[in-house]
């Protein structure tokens, strides 16, 4: 793989200017998409080793059709009875794009701007070469997250290593289709995340339960040291509480189904009635309880002495929005009067915290994420800028990352779902304040094109949906056309990292994970069989 | 089996070969022995032989398109004009397609040319077979150098050659069938219109 033979010449610019393409016998088949290549070019005098990706391969000599006739013979065999008897025929023309020299000083690559001279010998860039200049960190530093390696490399040879400082500044997507690896790889990731050389505040919004296995990290020697060895708190559904109050008038209409613009009115009134109740009792405005706010809604349905005497103006509105209000707030299980998200207890650093969401209702899980960000940005907001002091229940002193399973149902790209404008939010602001948003999702094509633009760096699986590419190809600006035309070639645990965290687009093969995988698949025929088989004594 | 004499070139692997007629050799050729397909051989030096390939033949006849009548009825020709009877000819082309002798085979174009007068003769089947012969399967490297003469027979006579290897070589039939259904393809239907 390494040897310094040439691997072939160049033939010219292609089409673009920072293209080239070159033709090699390619006698190893090493050209493959993805790889890279290297040139010496003199800039400002200096030689530097340019990189290159290589992102398009087309063979120059093809047989004729007539030689493939018949499958049991040869088509070198034909050739060789026209007198063709060379042992290898094939020659390539592999097109190649230009990435740029490694500046040391600016630590990104500096493009020449110059295509290669006909003629130049290319080489395959060294192992040694790419595990310097891919990615900006090293193994084991601190703001490090080793995923896996380069995956057109032979395995741990090219070690991918992601500048997490850039991925907790710019947030992260990963987009997959189901079983192609997305929640291992995140598994992955949150592992560097919690490893020694980074101890993060990290939450999971898990609405599949399949992260709990991550508590295996708490024993596990990857991650002990002397001085450290990390928590793992798994809430399980109701263990999250969300203080009715602190719910927005817009929270209370999405939650609550089929609202008609008259109990629409009526429950907004009702709601600032008993805000305003709070702040003249109780000096908070959200010092008040559901009890609070369905005899205030009561009230309003009984109305003034002269409605009540014609039959109550808003009687039966009343009455529908009181059996709307109690069959969702009072039956669900994250709904509390008193208990409020503690976010103390959700953030830590070295704590990796899994909010359990499956059993809960879908409107309930995206007002509970609504619900989370909101407060966890205003926290931050307000500690970053010293409004509040330790001990107020709003100090949190160090930024969080929060990965979000299945995102497309907290900002769908059809309909308005409450958590969308949170969540566009967070990530306009959150960078600012340390609050970094991780979506996780296997339908990119109903994820909103806003969120998945936001974030800076992208781990892209196998896509195979049609809908799916395209949204990809379109909110992905780093990924280029020709890489991303290997989404459905990819295999499971394959992954195009690009964006903030590396320095060029790379494939990855994702790393083996420390704990154990909680997202198996079920195995239907052996459970069917198993329900024929004798009961165990 | 000589069949006849070289006695003109059109170019380097072109020749033009007279066929013996009645009363010039003591045995003159069967028409099959210059038939369209033949392989022919040419000595070069002592040992070496310029192999080639009948693919063209042509009648030389002076009488054609004399109208007027002759002092001399046809019987009496021979006594009165021996040299007419001699004008009339039959010439074949020979595409030179490699040589043989010495340690082997060489298929392609020829290095060394033949020159005029020289005697041309039929080959064997195994002068054939030899000629073809390769390691490990046969070889008819000099396709491409005929087709690439132009001829309209061109597709033609490589057909007679395959047919030919199919019998001398049917342990290697299904390689050469893939050549030969090829041949037939392009000199039977592709001309008739496009067929992709």
């Amino acid at each position: 793989m390494n040897e310094r033979r040439p691997i072939g010449l160049t033939k010219g610019p292609s089409e673009t200017p920072h293209e080239f393409t070159l033709v090699s016998p390619d006698l190893g088949q090493v050209l493959k998409v993805g790889e890279f290549v290297t040139y010496p070019a003199y800039v400002d005098g200096q030689e530097r080793m340019i990189l290159a990706s290589v992102t398009h391969r087309r063979p120059l000599r093809l047989y004729p059709d007539d030689f493939l006739r018949d499958p049991t013979v040869s088509p070198d065999d034909v050739a060789a009875l026209l007198g063709y008897d060379q042992k290898a025929c094939d020659l390539f023309e592999v097109t190649a794009n230009v990435i740029g020299y490694y500046d040391e000083d600016m630590g990104d690559f500096a493009n020449p701007r110059l295509p290669p001279r006909t003629g130049l010998p290319i080489h395959l860039a060294t192992d040694e070469m790419l595990a310097g200049v891919l990615t900006k960190k090293r193994l084991g530093e601190v703001g490090s997250a080793h995923i896996g390696s380069l995956l057109l490399r032979e395995r741990d040879r090219v070690p991918i290593v992601l500048n997490l400082q850039a991925i907790t500044s710019t947030h992260l997507a990963i987009i997959a289709n189901t079983g192609a690896g997305k929640s291992y790889l995140a598994a992955v990731l949150l592992e560097e995340m919690m490893k020694p050389y980074n101890r993060a505040a990290v939450l999971v919004v898990d609405p599949h339960g399949e992260y709990d296995t991550l508590v295996e990290m708490v024993e596990h020697e990857s991650f002990a040291t002397s001085d450290y060895r990390p928590e793992v708190r798994i809430f399980r559904p109701g263990e999250v509480k969300i203080r009715a109050s602190a719910l927005t008038p817009d929270d209370l209409c999405y939650l609550l189904p089929e609202l008609s613009e008259r109990m629409e009115y009526l429950l907004r009134r009702a709601y600032r009635d008993v805000r305003q109740q709070g702040w003249d009792e109780r000096g908070n405005a959200e010092r008040w309880t559901r009890a609070d706010l369905q005899s205030h809604l009561q009230r309003l349905g009984k109305g003034s002495k002269e409605e009540r005497e014609e039959g109550g103006r808003y009687a039966s509105t009343a009455d529908a929005l009181l059996w709307r209000l109690r069959s969702v707030l009072e039956r669900s299980v994250i709904f509390d009067d008193a208990k409020h998200l503690d976010l103390d207890e959700l953030f830590r650093p070295g704590r990796c915290s899994v909010l359990q969401l499956n059993d809960v209702d879908e409107r309930e899980q995206q007002v509970m994420v609504a619900t989370l960000l909101r407060r966890l940005l205003h926290a931050r907001t307000l500690t970053v800028k010293e409004r509040v002091k330790k001990g107020n229940e709003l100090y949190l002193p160090y930024p969080v990352f929060v990965l979000i399973e299945e995102a497309h149902r907290f900002a769908p790209a059809a309909g308005q779902a409450v958590s969308t404008g949170v969540l566009k939010q967070v990530q306009a602001e959150g960078r600012k304040f340390g609050v970094v948003t991780g979506l996780v999702s296997q339908r990119p094509g109903k994820l909103d094109p806003d969120v998945l633009s936001q974030c800076g760096t992208q781990f892209i699986l196998r896509i195979v949906n049609p809908t799916d590419q395209d949204r990809v190809a379109e909110s992905v600006e780093t990924v280029g056309r020709e890489l991303l035309k290997e989404l459905p070639a990819l295999t499971k645990g394959q992954v195009i990292v690009a964006g903030e965290a590396v320095n060029t687009p790379v494939l990855c093969r994702v790393r083996t994970r420390h704990t154990r995988h909680g997202a198996e698949t079920r195995d239907a025929p052996a459970e069917w069989m198993q329900y024929f088989s004798p009961p165990e004594r | 089996m000589v069949i006849g004499k070289i006695v003109k070139s059109n170019s380097h692997t072109d020749y033009v070969c007279q066929v013996y007629g009645p009363g010039e050799v003591g045995q003159p050729p069967a028409r099959e022995d210059y038939a369209f397909g033949t392989f022919v051989r040419v000595p070069l030096n002592k040992g070496y032989w310029l192999v080639g390939i009948v693919y063209d033949t042509q009648l030389v006849n002076p009488d054609f398109g004399r109208l007027g009548p002759r002092l001399s009825p046809q019987s009496e020709l021979a006594v009165f004009s021996p040299d007419y009877l001699n004008e009339k000819a039959t010439l074949v082309g020979i595409a030179a397609v490699g040589t043989t002798g010495g340690s082997g085979q060489s298929q392609g174009v020829p290095a060394l040319a033949s020159s005029a007068d020289t005697l041309v003769e039929r080959m064997t089947e195994e002068q054939v077979r030899s000629f073809h012969e390769g390691s490990p399967a046969p070889r008819v490297a000099y396709a491409p150098l005929l087709l690439a003469q132009g001829s309209p027979l061109a597709l033609y006579l490589l057909r007679r050659v395959v047919e030919r290897l199919l019998a001398l070589f049917p342990s290697y039939a299904s390689m050469l069938s893939v050549l030969q259904d090829n041949l037939v393809w392009q000199s039977q239907i592709a001309p008739i219109g496009d067929t992709r």
